[in-house]
């Protein structure tokens, strides 16, 4: 800084009037400050820190001469002055320089480089050479002034006791010449540890990943896989040809159709939908693929897995084979003789002990018998009401015909055979005298009351309600009537030489359908809509309750040998039979 | 102890003694459920269903011998160890103790599987029939991204890579290659090895994303073990074709990521039989091995042609059938040269296994584009810009296409820029499903054409010859049908012509009536037979109500799911054909 004189000589001459106005306001001390400041650093330590104190303040207190206050500068930048004084008046902005006037001064100026244009004073500011000391200083990231030390020596202001001696005068400890115990067993049990090879240093030596393991496969029992069963696991579907990348038209749904698969439920819905590509290098990555092969490891890990024999089954086989027509021959196949003379459906039909005749009853109102060999009608009665039964007394010597007529029974002489038998038959369908018994059961209706016809020359059973069915005692003696509606007297049975009616139970299992006496025991059959069941008629006690199984028993029948029982069902479709043995079994 | 007494506190007999629910086998086991879930897929165990379920119907249920099984398994206390030493590494960490925690991750406990797989699968055919899922899986990880910081560590994958290329590379040095399949899920392989048919999915060649709906913890588990199963079947299947099982690579084909060509070439120089180089360098360690595939490049089998010689050699040798030879042959004096955008580490499987010989644009490949003996080019482009006119341009498909026919199919519909005829799938049985698509008829059509010809398989000159002659068969037995139906239509132009010449003649309707009478009698006729006929039917259908009733009710339902079943497939082929229709409808539409 060879012309650190002559600068301060410039600042004092070069000042403009409005600039010294500010600088008188400094005082004498820091000029003085620069001068001795720049005789010597050292010595003026202790005069130059309130100096400098006194400077920052005093720089404060300078009014700045602007008046405007802190509003942009902007605003004043058309006006002349920058706000007034105390008094009043503008304070009036210097005058432009020209630019080249500015840097022709400037060239001349050697101190330029101090210089420092203020704005919102107006004025040209001159920096001092110590106000750039401390700039630069500041810049470097040092303290602002030389004089102060940022790290002074420690001063103790304390006293200690043991100040005067800095080492203990006590004996070494032995601990300090001998080698730790402690660290020695650390380090014992560090080398046995090593030795024994319970710490091992180097890796563990790499052995060959893969070998043969499957050797020869002769030895079967080796072979052998232990334990369960293996059930492997089924293996996933084979893609058809809907998930090629580029299937034919057929297998690409139309828009309708994948719309449609929103209103499906979940379940049923395609879990993939075909799409057409015309490239291979258009087909993108599919985007399912890893969730589709974590769904394969949870099934294979996840899924209970069983057995399951599943056969290719032909759903022919599985109906059972129905016998053909041709099995079944010899049946009737050409109608041999045609009865003729019914005018309406035929509703019964019954075949006479000797099998001679047949007797039918038809809902036109008429019975008829007929000679079976001929087809000749030998008797007609004309009833006058819906014959729903008839049936033939067994014994071949009574040619007695007993027809459900409307609500009630007809017992009828067929009016064949030798005389002999004719006045037999006659003699019994001929009731003596039945007043007195008509008194006995006064008030209540009798279940059955027997009475003569006079029209046909036999015998009419009045019911009190509605008769189902009839069968005869294989003796020809007695026969049984059915009253289903007849709740207590709805089974009744008859003897015919004593022209005499009872009814033995009280009480049934359901509503009675049928009933029949055994071929040939003292036996008695009531089938009720599910059980049938077995009395013995001496004993006058229940034997046997027959469960059929089926829904609603329709008819009952027993075998001519008396060990069976046959039972026709109502069913859905088709009429079921059912083989009852008495003693042991059921069999469908 | 007599049967019947049961101590207190034991189990009943029966289902309740012999099934354990998998929350107490979990606690009878005393591990985590996260291991038992390890252990049973790593030893396959899988819960059974009980006749009776004694705990509730909403539990998995174990069968107690399985669990005895895994009670008795070394792997538990494995996984034990394991447990431990994590604790102890932390714990030294934990405590600063460097030393400590350097040493014990230096030597983590590990175990091995090879002892379960030969448990699992005590003979090797049995692990044949099972390598489905693990072919599928390794596939699907060798085409995940590997790259550092994802779930799944990128050694591995490498690894599944490796495998993968190693399976494919005994595949078709083998021929045993039997289907292929492109579908939007991957390409499916079929290939038959010792008599068990091996299918497996290979995802597309393209960046797969890593989602967040999958468990990957049980998916790596199944993939420990399948990566080494297919290590040991590997080594098995090199080993039964006289190749030493880790294969050592090229390293410089290696970088270029053509390993399935490295391992190719590996496998046919390592069954040299007078190679004496390789025979002296084999004695040698690593360096020298590494050398040796290096030196492969430049041995004389590198050559496609003598590459295929030794194939050729090679299969001679074996034991085959009629299948393995057929496919061997296939493309058979053909050559082929993939452009960049075709699937080429497919296509680089196939084409090999089906005998013919391949190259690929890019570097390390065995010739040029413009070699001269190239017989098919496949590409997968717009347009060709440069077209040799000694060769087929075809797309891809064309190859799949022909190995699932097994004939050279004409490439006239494969080429460069048309949209290739559907590609059906080789799985499907088209008369058990009821409908056969268009394309697999004609392809049935000129495979029998092939069959019918005894020529030798078409050499490269007499290509387009052989293709007129195909043409011409298929001509022969499609002109019979042609010729039948311009019989009826000549027949119904015929009574066109009668009835204009009686409208010309002046006959009344009337008299054409008369005339016609007897037609009429032989409608009323018709009409009876059909009413016979309705009835005939009715019977028929009575009878089959009877035996319908007649059967059990077991029975019956499973007759009726079995119809359903039926009629559901009905329904679909229905649906096919309205729609094929509705699409023929439509395209002739267009073309007026």
């Amino acid at each position: 800084m060879g012309h650190s004189d002559g600068d301060h000589d410039d600042l004092s001459a070069d000042d403009s009037p409005w600039s010294e106005d500010i600088w008188s306001d400094d005082n004498e001390g820091s000029l003085s400050f620069e001068d001795s400041g720049e005789g010597s650093d050292a010595e003026s330590d202790e005069t130059d820190a309130p100096a400098a104190e006194e400077s920052d303040s005093s720089e404060d207190e300078v009014a700045p001469r602007n008046t405007v206050g802190d509003v942009p500068l902007v605003w004043y930048k058309d006006e002349e002055h920058i706000g007034y004084d105390i008094s009043g008046r503008k304070i009036k902005k210097r005058d432009r320089e020209g630019r080249i006037e500015a840097y022709l001064r400037n060239a001349d100026d050697a101190k330029n480089w101090r210089k420092i244009y203020d704005e919102y004073n107006d004025e040209e500011v001159q920096i001092t050479k110590e106000e750039a000391k401390i700039i630069s200083r500041m810049l470097k990231g040092k303290t602002p002034h030389t004089n102060v030390d940022p790290y002074p020596d420690y001063v103790d202001w304390f006293e200690y006791d043991d100040k005067g001696h800095p080492l203990s005068s006590a004996p070494e400890p032995k601990r300090r010449f001998v080698p730790s115990k402690w660290e020695q067993k650390k380090v014992v049990k560090l080398v046995r540890a090593i030795r024994k090879g319970w710490i091992k240093f180097d890796k563990p030596k790499e052995e060959p990943n893969f070998y043969l393991l499957w050797g020869d496969e002769t030895d079967t029992a080796d072979n052998k896989r232990q334990g369960l069963s293996y059930i492997p696991a089924p293996k996933p579907n084979l893609p058809g040809h809907e998930e090629s990348y580029n299937p034919s038209v057929e297998y690409i749904p139309t828009q309708e159709e994948i719309d449609s698969y929103q209103l499906m439920y979940e379940e049923d819905r395609p879990k993939f939908i075909p799409r057409r590509f015309d490239c291979l290098r258009s087909v993108p990555a599919y985007e399912k693929a890893l969730r589709e092969g974590f769904d394969r490891c949870l099934d294979l890990y996840l899924c209970p897995r069983t057995r399951k024999k599943r056969i290719n089954i032909d759903p022919e086989s599985l109906k059972p084979k129905l016998p053909s027509k041709k099995d079944l021959r010899p049946y009737p196949r050409t109608c041999y003789l045609e009865f003729k003379g019914h005018n309406g459906p035929v509703k019964s039909l019954s075949v006479e002990a000797s099998g001679q005749w047949i007797a039918s009853g038809s809902s036109d109102g008429t019975i008829r018998v007929w000679e079976v060999e001929t087809g000749r009608c030998i008797k007609v009665w004309k009833v006058g009401g819906v014959v729903h039964r008839v049936a033939w007394n067994p014994q071949p010597d009574r040619h007695i015909l007993a027809a459900i007529v409307d609500h009630d029974l007809l017992l009828l002489n067929a009016e064949i055979g030798d005389e002999e038998v004719q006045m037999r038959t006659k003699k019994l369908l001929h009731i003596e005298e039945l007043a007195p018994e008509e008194e006995e059961t006064g008030d209540k209706k009798p279940a059955v009351k027997w009475v003569n016809h006079d029209k046909f020359d036999g015998i009419v059973l009045i019911h009190h309600k509605a008769v189902s069915t009839v069968e005869w005692h294989f003796k020809g003696d007695y026969f049984t009537t059915v009253v289903p509606s007849g709740d207590s007297r709805a089974v009744l049975l008859h003897q015919l030489s004593k022209k005499h009616s009872h009814h033995p139970f009280r009480k049934l299992p359901g509503l009675p359908i049928a009933a029949v006496f055994h071929p040939s025991q003292k036996m008695f059959f009531v089938a009720t809509k599910k059980f049938v069941q077995v009395y013995d008629l001496q004993k006058a006690q229940i034997v046997k309750k027959l469960e059929s199984g089926v829904r609603e028993i329709s008819s009952i029948s027993i075998h001519p040998g008396g060990d069976n029982v046959i039972v026709g069902s109502k069913m859905v479709n088709c009429v079921g039979l059912i083989l009852i043995y008495p003693h042991v079994h059921t069999r469908h | 102890m007599p049967k019947h007494y049961r101590p207190a506190g034991k189990k009943k007999e029966g289902n309740a003694a012999k099934y354990i629910t998998r929350t107490k086998a979990v606690k009878y086991l005393q591990i985590s459920l996260a291991t038992f879930r390890k252990l049973c897929i790593l030893k396959g165990v899988f819960p059974r269903d009980p006749k009776k379920k004694v705990e509730g119907n909403h539990k998995t249920y174990y069968h107690m011998k399985d669990i005895a099984f895994l009670f008795h398994d070394p792997l538990i206390e494995k996984f034990r160890e394991i447990k431990v030493h994590r604790k102890k590494v932390k714990k030294a960490v934990a405590k600063k103790n460097k030393d400590l925690a350097d040493r014990l991750l230096n030597r983590p406990p590990t175990y091995k599987l090879d002892r379960l797989i030969l448990e699992r699968y005590p003979s090797f055919v049995d692990a044949l029939r099972d390598l489905d899922d693990c072919l599928t899986m390794v596939h699907l990880f060798a085409a995940l991204p590997a790259v550092e910081g994802e779930r799944v560590q990128v050694q591995r994958i490498h690894n599944c890579r490796r495998l993968s290329h190693e399976w494919q590379a005994y595949i078709s040095r083998t021929h045993s290659l039997r289907k292929t399949f492109i579908s939007v899920k991957g390409i499916y392989y079929q290939a038959e090895v010792q008599g068990q048919k091996i299918t497996w999915l290979t995802p597309h060649a393209l960046q797969q994303v890593l989602t967040d709906d999958v468990d990957f913890n049980v998916m790596l588990t199944f993939l420990e073990f399948y990566e080494t199963l297919l290590g040991f079947m590997n080594f098995k299947l090199y080993h039964s074709i006289n190749v030493n099982y880790p294969p050592v690579l090229d390293p410089r084909l290696e970088a270029l990521a053509s390993e399935l060509y490295a391992l190719c070439r590996y496998m046919s120089s390592g069954i040299v039989p007078g190679n004496s180089e390789s025979a002296k360098l084999v004695e040698d360690k690593d360096e020298s091995e590494l050398r040796l595939a290096q030196l492969q490049h430049q041995l004389p089998s590198n050559e496609p042609g003598a590459l295929m010689h030794l194939v050729q050699e090679s299969t001679a040798a074996d034991v085959e059938d009629d299948d393995a030879k057929e496919c061997s042959s296939l493309f058979k004096n053909l050559k082929f040269y993939l452009s960049r955008e075709v699937p080429r580490e497919s296509l680089l499987f196939i084409i090999p296994a089906f005998g013919g010989t391949v190259s690929w644009e890019g570097e390390g490949a065995p010739f040029d584009e413009t070699d001269e003996d190239i017989t098919h080019q496949i590409v997968d482009r717009p347009t060709q810009s440069h077209v040799f006119l000694s060769r087929e341009y075809v797309q891809p498909q064309w190859i799949y296409d022909c190995v699932n026919a097994r004939i050279i199919l004409p490439a006239e519909g494969y080429v460069v820029g048309r949209v290739p005829p559907p590609h059906l799938s080789p799985f499907v049985d088209n008369s058990a499903e009821g409908y056969i698509p268009e394309y697999a008829e004609t392809i049935k059509k000129l495979q029998a054409a092939a069959r019918n010809q005894v020529l030798p398989l078409p050499s490269i000159g007499d290509e387009d010859m052989e293709k007129t002659l195909v043409e011409a068969i298929i001509d022969r037995s499609a002109s019979n049908e042609v010729a039948e139906k311009k019989r009826k239509l000549e027949m119904l132009e015929q009574q066109y012509h009668d009835e204009l010449k009686m409208e010309y003649e002046g006959k009344t309707y009337s008299h054409m009536k008369s005339d016609n009478q007897s037609d009429v009698v032989d409608n009323d006729s018709e009409a009876a037979n059909n009413h016979v006929d309705d009835s005939y039917k009715q019977a028929e259908k009575d009878a089959a109500d009877i035996s319908k009733t007649v059967m059990s009710r077991k029975q019956r339902g499973l007759l009726e799911a079995i119809e359903i079943h039926h009629s559901r497939k009905k329904d679909k082929v229905n649906l096919l054909k309205k729609r094929k229709k509705n699409a023929e409808s439509s395209a002739s539409a267009k073309g007026r």
